[in-house]
């Protein structure tokens, strides 16, 4: 009993002596240098992302499964696209080696496209033939409203014909030229191939979408049925057909998913590991409590807020700074190849006119401070963004004037676009508008006198970086009279609250989801489908004759010289308001586990590379 | 006798709601002795007395804290952002740069104002329905305690979540969303009181004798309930706080810059491992306690009115 | 007595029915509907319409939730918009997480604060009964995610004894074989619901040892141990049953914030994922589900009353 008693009084003791310590000072003990979780079964589990877990296998993805995580995190370990975006280095451009075909050759005056297949096989033996090709792009025809990929007017729309004159290679004639670079990246980057065990519409019997879209319909629902069916997943035959490195062996709809290595994966790189394991999470803070156990995680991520310090300003946006976690784990940043911005809405009775000056989105722009953000909020972790093409990973796209930022955070200046263009400006107040009218240092057409530059911005919640770079934002606003009123709702609220619309209902003014827009499966930085006039994520309604015909071009031609003009114009023309672009992911690699790094810019996952 | 069942969705949080008392009714008379006993009563529990002052003791500190200790809880100012304790600021300073010690009353002000303020619209709400639905009885009766009934078979942290993601959180419009949601409990109450009241011989003399029924609702019914009502008032303070805080958590709380103690105690969770304890420790303590200090007020208001119902 | 037990059913589908409605209505105040936030920021206005058109969404108001009602009488509770199961599936997955969690909580919370009830009404207004009644109540009022949080802090990330996170193999079985992992998220549940319950255990004692049968007792010379134990204790079990009753409804709905925490997601966070994403089938599943519970626990919690307490007659 006494024995007892005094057991119960030295864990109480424990406990308080913990309190204290975690009060006073942080110390946590490394054990097992380089000793990975994974190492001794030769396995790697992997993180994935807060409160999302893989549920659609077919690479045939519509809208409300499209995701990072279904995509790039799951489908690509098995089935691989024509073309893998992200090169060796870490930049965006194609990887040759792990594409399933040659670059295409453009003839005709850019209307003739051939691709070459290179020897890859499904893991049943078969060959991945020109047929699989022309397999999905028949599919896509048939059922183009639930891919998620599909833009009207655009692939497979502007085909004229698809043909396989022989098993290597495909022929598609274009309905006009094209641009190379854009028709490679952001139309072929679509397609992947899918095994003729596919073209089934039951479980003996064959289908015939492979030979004319006329015949997809049926097959579409027979894959449907089993996609649908997500306890048979690693199960069911159909998806242990597999041209990547990975098949299946478990999958559990709460997101506990492993696969093994495919024996007879034909590509460079064979899997080393015997064994790659995903684990879901609710929060983020639910997987730092997992991964600073350092008993489970191989491959984890470090929250922005659990950063300790932040790294150093001089150093590159992939180097990483001082790791909380360096006794077990590795740093590495991951960027996204994508934009961050929030849209205006030019399409508000009210507000939108004010939008539509462009002296007053010279001012809200002056007034963001990125630097500061990303100093304090983001830790180090960001980069700013100036215009339409993604200022990291460097690419021979970033223009100049990007790279200079045309609009710089300058208090003076943002006031100055106001003052000079019939602003009477109040400085913590609302500031008003002192001379209408339309012309030269006047407010501009449909801005009445006295009306007042006070808005509603809504931004998603739960991100601490988005939160401290808003309250800047408000802040910084109103030294100029800008009065911006700030409310929070759940990612989805946001987005599904900025839609482009017109008239009396629409009321939103700006909506910030936090996360910009990520040029995938739109490869090339084009942003036909974010700044085009009328583009379906076009949520603010920019509109600008010019710039439309800008796009076009760089739909149409090919080189960096049109894509220079383009991102000029969009920079100086600020169709939206840029903020800086966030890490998408602090990775945490165990230490002994090599061969994540360098990472790939859309996310996609290579567990194959990766040894102890 | 049917139990309410509580509120929060999060644990089965069964909370000490006031017991009915065995209502005798006599119409509300020998207010001035009652009251003074009730006051005695009271007194005697010593932690009802803690709590009542250490509640006081936050009210001021922050509604007048701000005049004594000035700081700018309007501009933010990113590079002080996460200091530690210091002269400058006292209690250190949050992601944005606000001084702490100086949110810390801002905070207050919302949570004691949405806790106080939903109280009273939902024993308002929940009292006029509760008599209403008691006094008329039959189908009146049936209609109203099926909506409560309904109501109370969705967990109320998502009755909020739903109204929240419709609305824009702001200081009012917490205050009308947790009342509104939080009337439930002292509508059965009241009903459960009124249902034994109205059989009473003096509300049948007032119908007899041509009285409205409006009347005898609000003549007799009500004043014999209130010492009930406002006991079970003093929880629903606690509980406002508290859901206002799982709401913060949620991320559905009130906006920025504006905040709650909630919000700022779920904003300063996240620097758990950074071990910001400014951030986390004082919205933690100030919540638990002013939660702690509201029931024990509750538990000695409900010994104060079970006593006057005791001695009559 | 079975005139009354209709009554009450009759009264419970009542109930289920009302709230079927008021949360229908709720979710199509959502401006704009569902189809932006579930298809996300890359949907033409074409897909949007599409979606509705496939979901329904363009009909009146009152014949989709006749269309509801209709699949949920054969049981079929609708296909969630966003995570590609049938919500059947969905619920399967999640409740029996949520069930163990909530049950093993509760049980936990009755094991403690029963005693401790017991203790503070035989000792009222000592010093025990003080610093029972403020430690219960300070659990209460520490919000569940700070509570959790300090918990993992402490026992995981300083000591090191337990897992920070709940056991994540599938079923209920290995939960059991991993039961270290279940002791966090238990007592956090616990904590909470633990000053509910003593208070009430307080209370119902203190009024029994002042009833008339127990003075009766104690003069015919039984030891007051025996009559706390034979008399007083028994009787003042009885509320604590109803509200065990009465708590079945959390149960079902589960503990969202200690279900994210702990990363062991059951129902409570299906209900906010479903939320966030506007996932309307799946949320009109859970609130169904915790709907049909909320009226059994209140009828299993009457019914005990009836009973447990031979004073109470229905006719």
């Amino acid at each position: 009993m006494t024995a007892r008693r005094s057991g119960y009084k030295f864990v109480l003791y424990c406990a308080a002596v913990a309190l204290v310590a975690s009060a006073c000072s942080r110390s946590d003990s490394p054990t097992g240098q380089g000793n990975a979780p994974g190492k001794a079964a030769n396995t790697a589990t992997w993180a994935l992302p807060p409160n999302t877990v893989p549920n659609w296998i077919w690479p045939l993805t519509p809208l409300s499964n499209f995701s990072v995580v279904n995509a790039a995190n799951f489908q690509w370990l098995m089935f691989r696209p024509l073309y893998w975006f992200g090169d060796s280095s870490g930049g965006p451009g194609i990887n040759p080696d792990l594409s399933l075909a040659q670059l295409p050759v453009f003839s005709n005056g850019d209307r003739t496209v051939t691709i070459t297949m290179k020897p890859y096989a499904w893991s049943n033996g078969e060959q991945v033939t020109a047929a699989d090709v022309i397999f999905w792009i028949n599919m896509e025809k048939a059922e183009k409203a639930n891919y998620a990929g599909y833009v009207p007017g655009q692939f497979p729309d502007n085909v004229k014909s698809a043909t396989a004159p022989n098993d290597t290679t495909v022929v598609l004639t274009l309905d006009r030229a094209y641009g190379q670079q854009w028709f490679t990246y952001n139309q072929l980057g679509q397609i992947t191939p899918m095994p003729m065990a596919w073209d089934v519409t039951g479980p003996s019997s064959k289908g015939s979408c492979a030979t004319s879209v006329a015949g997809c319909a049926a097959v579409y629902e027979y894959m449907l049925k089993q996609t649908k069916d997500l306890p048979s997943y690693a199960t069911n035959p159909l998806w242990q057909v597999v041209d990547g490195p990975w098949k299946l062996s478990s999958f559990n709809a709460d997101g506990h998913v492993s696969f093994v290595p495919n024996p007879a994966y034909s590509g460079p790189q064979k899997p080393t590991l015997a064994k790659f394991i995903m684990a879901p999470y609710t929060t983020d803070s639910a997987e730092f409590n997992v991964l600073r156990s350092g008993r489970t995680l191989d491959v984890g991520y470090l929250p922005t807020q659990d950063l300790t310090q932040a790294k150093p300003a001089d150093s590159g946006p992939s180097s990483a700074g001082p790791n909380p976690l360096s006794s077990k784990y590795t740093l590495a940043p991951l960027f996204l190849y994508g934009v961050n911005f929030f849209p205006l809405n030019f399409g508000n009775p009210t507000a939108g006119p004010i939008f539509k000056q462009l002296y007053f989105r010279q001012a809200l722009q002056s007034v963001v401070d990125q630097e500061s953000i990303i100093k304090t909020a983001a830790k180090g972790y960001g980069v700013p963004t100036t215009g339409p093409v993604p200022s990291y990973p460097d690419s021979p796209l970033i223009s100049d004037l990007e790279k200079r930022n045309p609009y710089p955070f300058d208090m003076a200046a943002a006031k100055n676009y106001l003052t000079s263009n019939g602003w009477n400006v109040v400085p913590g107040g609302t500031s008003t508008c002192a001379r209408p009218g339309t012309g030269a240092g006047e407010c501009g057409a449909g801005i009445s006198a006295g009306q007042q530059l006070e808005f509603n911005l809504q931004y998603a919640s739960g991100q601490q970086t988005i939160d401290t770079a808003m309250q800047s934002l408000k802040s910084n606003a109103s030294q100029i009279g800008i009065k911006l009123t700030l409310s929070t709702a759940p990612f989805n609220t946001v987005i599904a609250t900025a839609v482009p619309c017109s008239g009396a209902k629409c009321t939103w003014q700006m909506q910030n989801w936090g996360g910009g827009w990520v040029y995938a499966p739109d490869y090339y930085p084009t942003g036909e489908s974010i700044f085009g006039t009328g583009a379906g994520s076009n949520s603010g309604s920019f509109s600008d004759k010019g710039i439309d015909t800008l796009i076009a071009a760089t739909n149409t031609q090919s080189g960096t010289e049109v894509m220079h003009t383009y991102e000029d114009a969009l920079a100086k023309a600020l169709p939206v308001v840029w903020q800086p672009n966030y890490t998408y992911e602090l990775l945490e690699i165990a230490n002994g586990l090599h061969g994540v790094t360098p990472q790939n810019p859309f996310a996609g996952i290579t567990p194959e590379a990766w040894h102890y | 006798m049917t139990l309410p069942p509580v509120a929060l969705t999060e644990g089965t949080a069964e909370r000490p709601e006031t017991a009915a008392p065995t209502a005798t009714g006599l119409p509300a008379g020998k207010a001035k002795g009652m009251l003074r006993l009730g006051a005695e009563v009271y007194v005697q529990n010593r932690l009802a007395v803690v709590g009542l002052v250490v509640l006081g003791a936050l009210v001021f500190f922050s509604f007048a804290g701000p005049f004594l200790y000035h700081t700018d809880q309007i501009d933010v100012n990113l590079a002080e952002a996460n200091q530690a304790p210091g002269p400058l600021h006292l209690l250190g300073t949050d992601a944005t740069g606000y001084d702490e010690l100086g949110r810390l009353m801002v905070g207050g002000r919302a949570s004691l104002t949405i806790g106080f303020a939903a109280a009273v619209i939902a024993t308002v709400v929940g009292t006029l329905w509760g008599a209403i639905s008691g006094f008329f009885g039959g189908l009146v009766d049936a209609v109203l305690m099926r909506v409560v009934d309904a109501l109370l078979a969705i967990p109320i942290l998502f009755l909020l979540l739903f109204l929240v993601t419709i609305v824009r959180p702001t200081v009012s419009v917490m205050i009308l969303v947790l009342g509104l949601t939080a009337w439930l409990v002292p509508a059965r109450l009241v009903r459960g009181e009124s249902l034994t009241i109205r059989v009473r011989d003096y509300v049948q003399a007032v119908r007899m004798m041509g009285g409205s029924s409006w009347r005898a609702v609000f003549r007799h019914i009500l004043p014999n309930v209130a010492g009930t009502v406002i006991v079970n008032a003093t929880f629903q303070v606690a509980d406002a706080i508290l859901l206002i805080a799982y709401l913060g958590y949620l991320g559905l709380g009130i906006s920025p810059p504006a905040t709650d103690w909630g919000g700022m105690l779920s904003d300063g969770t996240n620097f758990i491992f950074p071990n910001y304890w400014w951030l986390i420790y004082p919205p933690g303590v100030v919540i638990v306690v002013a939660v702690v200090a509201v029931n024990f007020v509750g538990d000695g208001l409900r010994d104060a009115v079970e006593v006057r119902l005791q001695r009559r | 007595m079975i005139p009354y037990l209709l009554r009450r059913v009759a009264q419970s589908v009542a109930v289920v029915l009302v709230v079927t409605i008021i949360v229908f209505i709720l979710l199509h105040q959502l401006p704009g509907g569902p189809a932006r936030a579930v298809l996300g920021d890359r949907a033409t206005p074409l897909q949007v319409a599409q979606f509705n058109q496939q979901n329904g969404l363009n009909r009146p108001l009152v014949v989709q939730y006749f269309d509801y009602l209709h699949r949920w009488a054969t049981g079929d509770f609708g296909f969630s918009y966003k995570l590609n199961q049938s919500v059947g599936s969905l619920l399967a997955q999640r409740l029996p997480k949520t069930l163990v969690l909530n049950a093993l909580a509760l049980l936990f919370t009755l094991v403690v604060a029963i005693p401790v009830g017991v203790i503070q009404a035989v000792r009222r207004n000592r010093l025990v009964d003080y610093l029972g009644t403020t430690l219960s109540f300070i659990f209460y009022a520490a919000p569940t995610f700070f509570l959790g949080l300090i918990l993992i802090q402490v026992f995981s990330g300083k000591l090191g004894l337990l897992p920070p996170e709940a056991p994540q193999s599938d079923g209920v079985r290995p939960i059991f074989a991993d039961f270290t992992a279940m002791v966090l998220p238990i007592v956090t549940l616990a904590l909470l619901s633990i000053a509910g319950f003593s208070r009430y255990m307080r209370s119902s004692v203190l009024d029994n040892i002042s009833a008339d049968y127990v003075r009766t007792a104690r003069s015919k010379g039984c030891s007051p141990v025996r009559v706390l134990r034979a008399h007083v204790l028994r009787n003042a079990l009885i509320p604590i049953a109803t509200l065990v009753g009465l708590s079945l409804p959390v149960l079902f709905a589960g503990a969202l914030v200690t279900e994210s925490i702990f990363n062991f997601p059951g129902m409570g966070l299906l209900f906010w994922q479903s939320a966030q994403t506007s996932d309307f089938p799946v949320e009109l599943g859970v609130v169904l589900v915790t709907a049909v519970a909320t009226v059994v626990g209140n009828l299993l919690a009457d019914l005990s009353y009836v009973l447990l307490d031979p004073r109470v007659r229905f006719g």
